[in-house]
């Protein structure tokens, strides 16, 4: 009975959850779905082909990233900064809302989105990236791919961009000043510092006043807006809310707060998860 | 139709201009100025909508921004996600279902506050268009430099200071609450509360000026 | 001509293997100290083999199969209305895509999907439809999407069974499950199951240049299904590999099944 009323009136279905304050999945409305990360073990990643590897289960939401490493020459303008190119993927396999073909608008925005983290929290110093002023520097590709699309991408991305980045090491590159010859050890290694580790909190308003944070896609399509703060522990480093319904400020001011308790947790689960192996994609699904 | 112009000077926002009903094949036009950013907005609509965008109980809300030079892209498709879903909730959907209202905005020049100046455009033209609208919103965007001092943009004298984080918060006229935001840079807490209270106050001028434009245009077309 | 839809980044880029020449020395050795470059022993030694199916919510089906490195994930969405009213035909149609991600190889891919993706995709249609009863579905489509995650050689191979195994999780009604198994022809040696550096050994001089064979099979009918082979060998060491390969596959249908009776038991817990 209760899936019949859930296609028939979803909004009904969720109004009579939200009078008890609890959601049909049976969390709160502060809280987030129980989240898997794998980041790989010591002596390499969870994908051995690429530099910096992370998979992450936010509920049913499966999202993993691959960081790549090429070599470039500098822009002209920047001649020590290297460049960290994400693009995120909404492939066919994750939803049957999307086809094959060119990234989708959603798609486009997503990657927009975790550009943009990526330049306001400055978790990578670009000066790092840097092998020989001038001629030649490391293009750092994020591709993230979403395997199974159940709401909160954008958290799911960002958080598996983090944890891959937290873990990326780079072969050593050496160019021979004086002949000009490139080189690459693979020998020895060189891991890429964070300075931060930003980390993004998204809710959901519901019938302009219930704010549900960490939405399934169901709640996603049912809201009337989303909020998206990301932090970095200390500061916020972005806040996303486009359009939607209006918000008051002790709302905004909510979602601030839940954002860093959640920086927190996403800390503890990135240095936990240092070290398991791929069985995130292969646990139990939550709620089939 | 005859080109109206106003303009408005208030202690922290530069000069507002405005061109109303200057393109005659719209529904609507604005070709809005704040300081030296400019954007003109035209809107179409409500009018017929493509099958595969079609909402059986509301109209859909259509926004296509160009750039000054080459192909849209992924910044421009974030800029048009901000605006169609702000006036998605701004307008009266719920009046005109399966069909559509599409907003075009042109970037003329970009000297900072490009996404504030569009929203502004874009209501602007949707009044000239006569669109039934719940509230009016308006955007401002805020400079956080690394002192901490906040400043509007565009800015009568530009700072010598480097901004360390921009916030672009847009209000609606109703109860003055925050409609939309978009932010680049880190900032805190406390300086997101201030800029909120700073721009809440600036908005008041914007919306003075959208009255002003609206009663010159009606006034003189008779 | 830049892409606008995606984030770019340099137009010209080189992978750090361009400069590292042992990467670039192939070794023509597929033995050393008795064991395969992995550390199998045998020749004929597969892999361990991972499936699990119903692992992607939105999907009508879906599998994840891992051959020790080699990751590949594959959903099917459907029967669901034919994209043309053209192709409207009493038969249902398949439609297969198989894509590497860009992280998947040593040297990054693109996001576009190019030739080598869509004769993999070619292939694998050819190897499903005789399992699948089409006339089941008519006048509609069913779409299997596979995605390389990690290609460590036999990559087709991987997503065949895959992909097999996600259509049976799907309920799309089949004569038999394929599976594939691939086989590398390497002088006077057949690999069974070749990783990427053994798929890419160099020709030792004086011998045949080799070949590679892919078979997919379908053990309780004793069919099969599709071979797909390139290379320059003798015919009777090509039937020898065939062989090989055929045996393997016997194997590996024991564990398409479990984890099959597996996830259908799951589906009952759950619901």
């Amino acid at each position: 009975m209760a899936d019949e009323v859930r296609t028939a009136q979803p909004k009904e279905f969720y109004r009579k959850y939200l009078e008890q304050g609890v959601r049909p999945d049976n969390r709160e409305l502060g809280e987030f779905r129980p989240t898997v990360l794998d980041i790989g073990s010591k002596n390499g990643s969870c994908i051995s082909t690429a530099e910096g590897s992370a998979l992450i289960r936010l509920g049913n939401t499966i999202v993993i990233c691959g960081i790549k490493g090429e070599l470039a020459e500098p822009k002209t303008e920047t001649p020590t900064e290297g460049y960290l190119v994400p693009n995120v993927e909404l492939s066919a396999v994750c939803s049957p809302q999307f086809r094959p073909g060119p990234p989708s608008e959603q798609a486009q925005v997503l990657s927009q989105f975790v550009a943009n983290v990526l330049k306001n929290s400055q978790c990578v110093e670009l000066e790092d990236l840097c092998i020989a002023p001038g001629k030649m520097v490391w293009v750092l590709y994020a591709d993230l791919i979403c395997l199974d699309y159940d709401g909160n991408v954008a958290d799911a991305c960002v958080l598996a961009l983090t944890a891959a980045l937290s873990n990326t090491s780079l072969p050593v590159v050496r160019v021979d000043e004086e002949t000009g010859k490139t080189e690459t050890d693979f020998k020895e290694e060189k891991k890429i510092q964070l300075t931060c580790t930003p980390i993004s909190a998204t809710s959901a308003i519901f019938e302009d006043n219930v704010l549900l944070v960490d939405p399934t896609r169901q709640e996603e399509e049912l809201s009337t807006g989303l909020v998206t703060v990301v932090t970095d522990g200390k500061n916020i480093c972005s806040l996303e809310k486009p359009g939607g319904s209006p918000l008051k400020d002790q709302q905004m001011r909510l979602c601030i707060e839940r954002a860093f308790q959640r920086h927190t947790e996403a800390c503890n689960l990135i240095t936990q998860s240092q070290g398991s192996t791929l069985s995130t994609l292969t646990s139990p699904l939550v709620d089939r | 139709m005859e080109v109206m112009e106003t303009s408005t000077n208030s202690p922290c926002l530069a000069a507002l201009t405005c061109v109303l009903g200057d393109l005659s094949q719209a529904d609507g036009s604005a070709s809005f100025t704040h300081g030296n950013t400019s954007v003109l907005a035209a809107t179409y609509g409500p009018c017929e909508v493509r099958m595969s965008k079609e909402i059986l109980d509301q109209a859909t809300v259509e926004v296509v921004c160009k750039p000054r030079v080459g192909l849209p892209n992924c910044a421009d498709k974030y800029r048009e996600r901000h605006i169609r879903d702000l006036f998605q909730a701004t307008i009266l959907v719920n009046l005109h279902p399966r069909s559509s209202v599409m907003i075009v905005l042109q970037e003329r020049q970009d000297d900072g506050g490009l996404l504030a100046t569009s929203i502004n455009a874009a209501c602007l033209a949707l009044l000239d268009a006569g669109v039934s609208m719940k509230f009016l919103v308006a955007a401002v965007t805020a400079l956080i430099d690394k002192d901490g001092n906040i400043n509007l943009v565009p800015e009568e004298k530009p700072s010598d200071v480097e901004a360390s984080a921009s916030l672009t918060i847009v209000f609606n006229e109703k109860d003055l609450q925050v409609m939309g935001v978009t932010s680049s840079g880190k900032f805190s807490q406390e300086q997101y509360d201030r800029s909120v209270s700073l721009c809440r106050k600036a908005t008041e001028h914007v919306f003075k000026f959208y009255r002003e434009s609206m009663e010159r245009k009606l006034s003189k077309s008779v | 001509m830049p892409d606008t839809r995606r984030i770019t980044g340099p137009e010209e880029t080189q992978s750090p293997f361009a400069f590292c020449p042992q990467f670039l020395a192939q070794s023509a050795e597929a033995f050393s100290d008795g064991k395969r470059r992995d550390g199998r022993k045998a020749e004929a030694d597969h892999r361990p083999v991972f499936l699990k199916a119903g692992l992607i919510s939105q999907a009508k089906g879906s599998a994840f199969a891992e051959l020790d490195k080699t990751k590949v994930v594959c959903a099917v969405y459907g029967p669901h209305e034919v994209a043309r009213r053209e192709d409207f035909s009493m038969q249902g149609q398949i439609s297969c895509e198989v894509k590497f991600a860009p992280f998947s190889c040593r040297v990054r891919r693109q996001h576009v999907q190019d030739g080598r993706e869509k004769d993999l995709s070619t292939q694998l249609l050819e190897a499903l439809e005789p399992a699948v009863r089409l006339d089941s579905f008519p006048k509609s489509q069913v779409d299997v999407f596979v995605t390389v995650l990690e290609n460590d050689g036999s990559a087709l191979s991987a997503a065949i069974t895959c992909a097999s195994l996600a259509l049976a999780d799907a309920g799309i009604e089949m004569y038999d499950l394929v599976v594939a198994c691939t086989a590398r022809i390497h002088g006077t040696s057949i690999l069974v199951d070749p990783s990427f550096s053994e798929e890419n050994l160099k020709t030792v001089s004086g011998e045949k240049p080799g070949g590679q064979v892919t078979l997919g099979f379908m053990p309780s009918l004793r069919q099969v299904s599709a071979l797909c082979y390139h290379g320059d060998t003798d015919l009777d060491v090509l039937s020898q590999a065939t062989q090989r390969c055929q045996d393997t596959c016997h194997k590996l249908y024991q564990v398409v099944q479990d984890t099959l009776v597996k996830s259908v038991e799951q589906r009952m817990n759950n619901s």
